[in-house]
């Protein structure tokens, strides 16, 4: 007689190959799916090769992105982790008469609510230190921050922000930066101007060589604010330790400088502050400053709990550093042969509500302005204005963007007017090995003349067109 | 009908900070079994610098790059870094990982000296071994070295070191000076239809040529270059942060907010020049930000040769060059007329 | 509250949340998937992306309600413990990811298409990923890396495009 074999019963306790009928029993929490990658190393060929300069070597962070491993700031959880979000002013120019924050605190899930009064330091910038923690006594633009509360939930946190009053008292605000030149201006800072950086580059002597130029052009050239989009929002979190130092995980590039602000904003040593950082999900420049940092610090030190704040979508543009509108004005003297005698340039940057790198940006800007070109007579003058618009800091070029769109604009219009091939007229005037720049600088490894041999070869400049 | 145009555009860039001093410090350890970590204060931002300054110590080393463990981003554990910014970190980090990491291959070399009977300074570290310069058949692995300067010598190779660009300050009244250490150069040439029906702006394709010095990683200056192009399209095209009467944004989301998708990109053909900068590490100088900078006037200028009008503010929407044609055409003028 | 069940990457697992959460915070909060990304919460930037019964979905933009009795693939579910996806393994030889935030959703954009068209030419390739904005790569390495990946996945022998031949090693350092 045949044993007939057990036949295993679906109903009877769940293994480890079912949790989540388990979970479904015990009640828990969804439990966690498992998550396959290869753990058996595949190393790409060339990660082994010697010599490693010049290899098209593959990137191990890369296969973490593929795999969705990466862990960004917004992945990381703590336990007992709270969700902080910033007021946000919605007021370009304005004087805070009071803040008044108990509907707010008295809300179900709000555990402390913070604003600009409560920060040891409340300034800080790369160079100039203009721009508060939280707006205290003045409101900037309409992305400054006015106040912050920190709950359970985002949720419980962005409806807590609605119930925040602020009292806010209007003052003149100014917009463009020629108006804001002009003696009769809004002052958005100091009373005396809205000028706040400015830079002269001189070389030669423009006025005699331009009376000798064979042919003068002048040209006004407008560039725009765009922003940096990274497709990560900036986001922190913050937590203190019983030894009061404090932890802050952040998407910030410069994490050495961003101890020395929140050490600064928070008056601490600075061995009492660590930045952490994971891979950040693209700067492009808008990430090399704090924004929340301190904000979250205090926070968390209120609650005595981790504190995260993510920035919207809406706050990354309204309320992070964007690039900088540029006012251009060139006038250039060339020979009729095509040399460039002289140029003059001005340069009038829309600095934003604060400071933030725009010295840094006119500083390279004016001396990128004049070209690659060798210009033996040459001035150069520029400007930073304050406006209440979102402040202009970092982004990718610093300025150079809007001088090439100019220079090049313009180098095109003369080749245009003298009848020269745009090519022909650039190789003329190129920067050369040993070539002295605008500041005088003898230039050395320059291959300026290579690339546009070589992308006029690629293209297919010198061919006939169809 | 769709115009076809080209336009040229040249650019110079510095590596660095304008005068002032941007430190970077890095620590290369080399593990027993001749493997190595390299400690640095940068963060990774998406560029591939982390796999750039693992291949500087690697080369330096004479390692391979797989060999090189980089750790990065923590204030408390790695040395200070002046950031990701101003394209500096394969030229400033850089140069400061390879001292570290010659600093950690001398330890090496003290080791090797006396099993291969030679002075350290006739050594060199190359195919991960430790080698006699022009003889290299006297050699002993990198292992072996690194094992006996740590187990039996006493003496883990471990280099730290940092770099700091050369400059002058610049002169207030007129600017000269030597703001920074070296400079990058770049060419990139656009090809564009203008729909002179519509004003809408097709680039077509860019021929890039860019100079970054020796590129430690060719494939990731590519990306550079591609990545640089898109935004300098958004940039010349479609990008703008519009403000109501208020001072209030009023596209502050990407419904609103154009710029640049996969539909937008034109083909793209990277040269990297030829070129060797003595004062980076192993010849390199950076290539992050100016991949974004001639692409506008580029494009640009294509729309001038396609359409002969000159639009001289960003961004150069369908409904400004399209403005631009028909004043052009009302007027009935040829060659250059300016539009704002 | 909503109660839900849901196959997520093969596997059935329930929920209980309030009624507005999203797909997306289902995955990340509830599941702890974080490899789906917050871009906009808006449906602009497609960073979101997953696959839901065998169509893209910008999961910021579906309730976690609609969800249920669903099939979800996230990017957490295309590799095994054996391999790489052929678009992950693609995706890293030609370094077409640079900060990566994008890559998951872009991922699975080209999976969805690659799923319906085998061959697709590189227009079509940049439709398909229309949907998801890339700031930092300019789009160009992740077309190649789809066009090989499709070549992986016919069963076409490979070329060394992006310039990375892998082969298994035992021992990080050995030759």
């Amino acid at each position: 007689m045949t044993k007939k074999a057990k036949v295993a019963d679906k109903t009877q306790s769940t293994t480890l190959r079912t949790p989540g009928s388990a979970g479904d029993l015990l009640r828990l929490p969804a439990v966690t799916l498992p998550v396959a990658f290869p753990v058996e190393t595949l190393v790409p060929e060339v990660r082994l090769q010697t010599p490693a300069v010049g290899q098209r070597a593959t990137r191990p962070d890369g296969r973490l992105h593929g795999l969705g491993q990466t862990r960004y700031i917004d992945d990381l959880a703590f336990p007992g982790m709270l969700h902080a979000k910033i007021k946000r002013a919605g007021i370009a120019a304005a004087r805070i008469r009071s803040i008044d924050t108990r509907e707010a605190e008295a809300m179900p899930g709000v555990l402390a609510v913070l604003t600009g009064r409560e920060i040891p330091v409340n300034s800080f910038g790369p160079s100039l230190q203009d721009q508060p923690v939280l707006a205290d006594e003045r409101v900037f633009h309409a992305g400054d921050g006015v106040a912050a509360v920190a709950a359970l939930t985002e949720q419980i946190a962005a409806e807590a922000i609605e119930k925040i009053k602020v009292e806010y008292e209007p003052l003149p605000a100014v917009f463009d930066p020629l108006e804001a030149l002009r003696e009769d201006a809004p002052r958005v800072h100091a009373p005396d101007s809205n000028i706040y950086a400015s830079k002269v580059i001189r070389k030669g002597d423009v006025d005699a060589a331009f009376a000798r130029a064979d042919h003068t052009f002048e040209g006004q050239y407008r560039t725009q604010m765009v922003e940096h989009v990274p497709l990560e929002p900036h986001a922190a979190i913050a937590m203190w330790d019983a030894n009061g130092r404090v932890t802050i995980h952040t998407t910030l590039g410069r994490i050495t400088l961003g101890r020395a602000d929140v050490a600064r904003t928070l008056k601490l040593p600075l061995n009492r502050v660590r930045l952490v950082a994971t891979i950040v999900g693209g700067n492009f420049g808008g990430k090399n400053e704090i924004t929340q940092e301190p904000v979250l610090a205090l926070l968390s030190k209120k609650t005595g709990r981790p504190v995260k704040g993510v920035f919207t979508r809406g706050e990354e543009f309204a309320s992070s550093t964007t690039r900088h509108p540029f006012i251009m004005d060139y006038k250039t003297g060339v020979s009729k042969d095509g040399r460039i005698v002289a140029r003059k340039v001005r340069l009038v940057l829309d600095g934003g509500a604060y400071c933030s790198w725009s010295e840094t940006t006119l500083g390279k800007a004016c001396i990128l302005s004049a070209g690659p070109y060798r210009i033996d007579n040459l001035h150069v003058e520029a400007y930073a204005v304050y406006t209440n618009k979102t402040m202009t800091g970092a982004m990718r070029g610093f300025g150079a963007p809007q001088v090439c769109f100019a220079y090049e604009s313009q180098m095109d219009e003369i080749a245009a007017a003298l009848g020269m091939d745009p090519l022909e007229i650039r190789l003329l005037n190129a920067f050369e090995e040993g070539s002295a720049s605008p500041t005088g600088q003898a230039l050395h490894s320059v291959v300026l003349k290579d690339t546009l041999r070589k992308a006029a070869e690629r293209f297919g400049w010198k061919e006939p067109r169809s | 009908m769709k115009r076809r145009g080209r336009g040229i555009a040249c650019m110079w860039y510095p590596i660095g900070f304008t005068v002032s001093a941007n430190p970077s410090a890095a620590t290369v350890k080399v593990n027993e079994d001749g493997t190595a970590t390299l400690l640095t204060g940068t963060v990774e931002t998406g560029q591939g610098s982390l796999t750039v300054l693992g291949q500087i110590a690697a080369e330096e080393l004479g390692i391979a790059t797989d060999d090189v463990h980089v750790v990065s981003a923590d204030t408390d554990a790695m040395p200070m870094d002046t950031g990701a910014i101003a394209s500096r970190t394969t030229y400033v980090t850089g140069n400061a990982v390879r001292l570290a990491a010659e600093k950690a291959k001398w330890i090496l070399f003290e080791a090797a000296a006396t099993l291969l009977g030679v002075k350290p300074e006739q050594l060199e570290a190359r195919d991960r071994k430790i080698q006699v310069k022009g003889y290299p058949q006297r050699s002993i692995a990198i292992s072996e070295a690194a094992h006996r300067a740590q187990v039996v010598l006493g003496q883990p190779p471990i280099g730290s070191a940092s770099w700091n660009p050369p400059t002058v300050a610049m002169d207030p009244e007129t600017g000269q000076g030597k703001p920074f250490s070296t400079y990058v150069y770049a060419t990139q040439i656009a090809e564009v239809d203008v729909d002179d029906e519509t004003g809408e702006v097709e680039v077509l394709r860019i021929a890039a040529a860019h100079d970054c010095g020796t590129p430690i990683n060719p494939m990731l200056v590519e990306g550079q270059v591609e990545g640089g192009i898109s935004m300098g399209i958004g940039f010349a095209l479609q990008e703008q942060i519009l403000f109501d009467g208020a001072g209030r944004q009023i596209n502050p989301n990407l419904t609103n907010y154009i710029m640049p998708t996969s539909l937008d990109m034109p083909e793209i053909e990277v040269d990297i020049v030829d070129s060797y900068d003595p004062t980076g590490p192993f010849g390199a100088k950076g290539v992050g930000e100016p991949t974004s900078v001639p692409t506008a006037a580029a494009i640009l200028n294509a729309i001038h040769d396609a359409v002969g009008v000159r639009i001289t503010s960003l961004p150069a929407t369908a409904e400004k060059v399209l403005a631009a044609i028909k004043a052009k055409q009302a007027q009935g003028t040829k060659g250059l007329l300016r539009n704002r | 509250m909503t109660e839900l069940t849901i196959r997520i990457n093969g596997e059935t697992r329930t929920a209980s949340v309030p009624d507005e959460t999203t797909l997306l915070a289902l995955l990340r909060d509830q599941f702890q998937l974080t490899g789906s990304k917050l871009g906009c919460d808006a449906g602009d930037c497609g960073a979101c992306t997953v696959i839901v019964d065998g169509k893209c979905v910008n999961a910021c933009l579906m309730l976690a309600a609609q969800a249920d009795g669903r099939d979800v693939l996230t990017i957490e579910g295309l590799a095994t413990q054996e391999r790489l996806h052929p678009l992950q393994k693609a995706f890293e030889d030609h370094a077409s990811l640079q900060c990566g935030f994008c890559g998951p959703g872009v991922i699975l954009s080209a999976k969805a298409l690659l799923d319906e068209h085998p061959d697709p030419t590189a227009r079509e390739i940049r439709d398909a990923l229309a949907g998801n904005l890339c700031r930092c790569t300019g789009y160009t390495k992740m077309i190649e890396a789809v066009q090989e990946a499709a070549r992986m996945l016919r069963g076409k022998p490979v070329g060394e495009a992006g310039g990375a031949q892998t082969r298994t090693t035992g021992q990080a350092g050995s030759t």
